[in-house]
C-alpha cells in the first residue's frame, strides 16, 4: 500500500488515506444500494439516472468531474471496464453492473428489478 | 510575381481572354523565335512592346462571347494558333498589329502577365508544341519579303477563318455535350432518389450519388442484402412452419433468424461509427418506416404492442412476461430519450450565442458533443437487440417462428406501402413503369396468414 500525499492537508472523513482510486471505488460502491459513477456533463450519464428515477430507485451519484480524485478513479473505472468510457458505471449491492449497455440488458431480461429488491433499493 | 489575379480569371468574360492569351503566347514565341526579323504587320513602328490593348480593329471587339469567336483575323502564324487544342478558351483572331514584334520596353506588369499567360496557354495545349513547330517556317516565309504580302496572307487570312470557325463548332459541340450530360446527371440522380425511397438499392451505385457518404453507401449496400437474405430466411420460416418440423429442427431456424438480426445490429455499429446521421435520419430505410422512426431504428415497445395481440394464444406466464417486456422497453427507451434531450441542451447552449471570439473552440466543443450521438444509437440497437431476444426466451419455438414471420412480414407491409405511396397516381406521374411497379407491390401485400397490420 503506497502513502499518497495529500496536497489540501485536511482530513477527509471516510477516506483511508493513500488509498489506491480503484480500492476507493470498491469503498464508495459498497456504501450504498445503487451507486452510479458519473460525470456531469455527460448525457448518457444522466439517461442511465433517469432509468433508476424512473424505476423508482434513488441512486447515490459520484460526480467525477467534482471529486479530487476524479481523474484517478476513471482511469481505474476505465481499466475496470476495458473500454475508453468510464462513465456511466453502475454497482448494485457492491457488485459491479456494468456500463450502459449492461445495465439495459439486465433490465429487459428481467433480471435488474430483482438484483434492486435484493440490495434493498426498491420495495414493491 | 504581381500578377493581378483580376486580369487572369477573365476568362469567358467580355474580355475575350482566351484570344488575347494566345495572341500574347504568339507575340511571345515571335519575341523569342524571331527577334531580329521585322514584324509582318508592322505599321511602321518600332516594336519590342508587347501591346496588350492596341487599338484593335471594331470586327474584334463586335465578337460575341459565347460560343463564337470573331474570324477573318489572322497573324502572321495565325494558322498555327488555330489548331491549339479547342478545349482552351477563344481562338485568337485579331486582325489587329497584336503579333507585330514590338520592340518598345515593356511594363514590367505586362512582361509578367505575358508569362504568366504563356504558361496558361501551353498547359493547355497539346498541339502547342505543333504550333510552335509551325511557327518559325511560317514566320520565315511571311516575312520574307513584303510585296508577297497580299496573296499568302490572303491565303493565310483565309485559312485561319476556316480553321478558326471549325474550332468553334466544335467547342459548340464539346459544350452541348456537357449540357446533356448535365441533365442526364439529374435525372439520373432523381431515378436513383425515387428508387431509393421505393426500397430498392442499387448495388454498385450508392455510392456514387455525391450527396451520400461512403459509410453509409457502404451500409445501404449491406442492408439491402440484409433485407434479401430477410426474405430467405421467412420463407424458411414459412416452410418450417406450414411443415410442422420438429421444435428442435424448428428452433434451429429461429436461431438462424435471431442471428440474422443480430448482424444487422453489428453492421449498424460500424455505420454509427462511420455516418451516425444516415442512422438517425433513417435515410437507411423508406419513408413510411421514417414515421416510426425512434433514435435510428423502430421503437421495441411499439413493435411489442403490434405483436401482443397476434401472439395468442399465451399462457398467463407468458403475458405476464410479455408486458412486462413492453413496460421496461419503455422505461429504457424513455431514459435513452430523455439522455438524448440532454444532449440536444447541452449542443444548443454551446452554439447558440455566446463570444465569436473563441467561435472555433465553441465547434470544437459542439462537435465534441455530437460525437455522443453515436453512442445513444448504438445503445438505442442494443435495446432493439435484446428486446428481440427476450422474446425469442418468453416463446415457444413455434410461437417465437410465428412471431419473427410477423415482424417480418409486417417491416415488409412498410417497406410496400412506401413504394406504393411513392409510385401513387399523381397528375403527370403515371407511367407503364410506375403502374407495372404496383402490381408488384399489390402482390407483396396479399394477405399471408395475419390480417394486416392493426398497427
Amino acid at each position: 500500500m503506497h502513502y499518497q500525499v495529500d496536497s489540501w492537508g485536511y482530513y477527509m472523513p471516510r477516506m483511508s488515506m493513500g488509498s489506491d482510486p480503484m480500492e476507493r471505488v470498491a469503498k464508495l460502491a459498497s456504501e450504498s444500494a445503487v451507486v452510479i459513477f458519473s460525470l456531469s456533463s455527460c448525457c448518457m450519464c444522466h439517461a442511465v439516472k433517469r432509468l433508476f428515477c424512473g424505476l423508482g430507485v434513488n441512486p447515490t451519484v459520484y460526480e467525477l468531474d467534482q471529486d479530487p480524485r476524479g481523474k484517478d478513479m476513471e482511469a481505474a473505472l476505465m481499466r475496470l471496464l476495458g473500454n475508453s468510457q468510464a462513465v456511466p458505471v453502475v454497482f448494485i449491492g457492491g457488485k459491479l453492473i456494468g456500463a450502459m449497455d449492461r445495465v439495459m440488458a439486465s433490465h429487459i431480461n428481467g433480471t435488474l428489478v430483482p438484483l434492486l429488491k435484493e440490495a434493498g433499493a426498491l420495495w414493491l | 510575381m504581381n500578377v493581378p489575379t483580376g486580369f487572369i480569371h477573365q476568362e469567358g468574360s467580355a474580355f475575350g481572354f482566351g484570344e488575347l492569351e494566345e495572341a500574347i503566347v504568339l507575340q511571345g514565341l515571335n519575341i523569342r523565335n524571331d527577334e531580329a526579323k521585322a514584324p509582318l504587320f508592322t505599321t511602321g513602328r518600332p516594336a519590342a512592346t508587347l501591346e496588350m490593348f492596341p487599338s484593335w480593329p471594331m470586327r474584334f471587339k463586335q465578337t460575341p462571347r459565347g460560343s463564337s469567336k470573331s474570324g477573318g483575323g489572322s497573324t502572321d502564324s495565325g494558322s498555327a494558333v488555330n489548331t491549339i487544342s479547342s478545349k482552351t478558351e477563344n481562338q485568337l483572331e485579331p486582325e489587329s498589329p497584336i503579333s507585330s514584334k514590338n520592340t518598345t520596353p515593356l511594363d514590367h506588369q505586362q512582361q509578367k502577365q505575358q508569362e504568366m499567360m504563356a504558361s496558361d496557354v501551353s498547359r493547355t495545349g497539346a498541339s502547342q508544341n505543333q504550333s510552335i513547330a509551325k511557327l518559325p517556317q511560317e514566320k520565315r516565309r511571311g516575312s520574307t519579303s513584303e510585296k508577297q504580302l497580299d496573296a499568302k496572307t490572303l491565303r493565310r487570312l483565309a485559312q485561319n477563318r476556316e480553321a478558326a470557325r471549325k474550332s468553334r463548332l466544335r467547342k459548340k459541340a464539346y459544350v452541348q455535350q456537357l449540357e446533356s450530360s448535365r441533365i442526364k446527371l439529374t435525372q439520373l440522380e432523381q431515378d436513383l432518389q425515387r428508387s431509393r425511397s421505393q426500397g430498392f438499392f442499387l448495388g454498385g451505385c450508392a455510392g456514387a450519388v455525391g450527396n451520400i457518404s461512403s459509410g453509409a453507401a457502404i451500409f445501404d449496400m449491406e442492408y439491402s442484402r440484409w433485407l434479401e437474405d430477410d426474405q430467405r430466411h421467412m420463407s424458411e420460416l414459412r416452410t418450417g412452419l406450414n411443415a410442422h418440423l420438429s421444435d428442435s429442427d424448428l428452433r434451429i431456424i429461429v436461431d438462424t433468424y435471431i442471428s440474422h438480426y443480430d448482424e444487422i445490429f453489428r453492421l449498424k455499429v460500424v455505420a454509427a461509427k462511420a455516418d451516425v446521421f444516415h442512422l438517425i435520419t433513417g435515410m437507411w430505410t423508406t419513408p413510411a418506416e421514417r414515421c416510426f422512426l425512434w433514435m435510428g431504428g423502430f421503437r421495441p415497445s411499439e413493435l411489442i404492442k403490434m405483436l401482443i395481440s397476434q401472439l395468442d394464444p399465451l399462457t398467463e406466464q407468458q403475458v405476464m412476461g410479455i408486458y412486462s417486456l413492453q413496460h421496461s422497453s419503455q422505461q429504457a427507451e424513455e431514459a435513452l430519450t430523455q439522455g438524448l434531450e440532454q444532449l440536444q441542451r447541452s449542443l444548443t447552449d454551446t452554439i447558440a450565442g455566446g463570444p465569436v471570439i473563441d467561435g472555433m473552440q465553441q465547434m470544437a466543443i459542439a462537435i465534441g458533443k455530437l460525437a455522443n450521438l453515436e453512442g445513444f444509437v448504438r445503445q438505442a440497437d442494443n435495446l432493439r437487440q435484446q428486446t428481440l431476444h427476450q422474446l425469442s426466451r418468453i416463446l415457444t419455438v413455434r410461437q417465437a417462428a410465428r412471431c419473427f414471420l410477423m415482424i417480418g412480414e409486417y417491416y415488409g407491409r412498410l417497406r410496400a406501402l412506401s413504394s406504393l405511396w411513392t409510385s401513387r397516381p399523381r397528375e403527370s406521374m403515371m407511367s407503364d413503369e410506375h403502374s407495372c411497379q404496383t402490381t408488384t407491390d399489390l402482390q407483396m401485400v396479399q394477405p399471408s396468414q395475419n390480417h394486416f397490420s392493426e398497427f
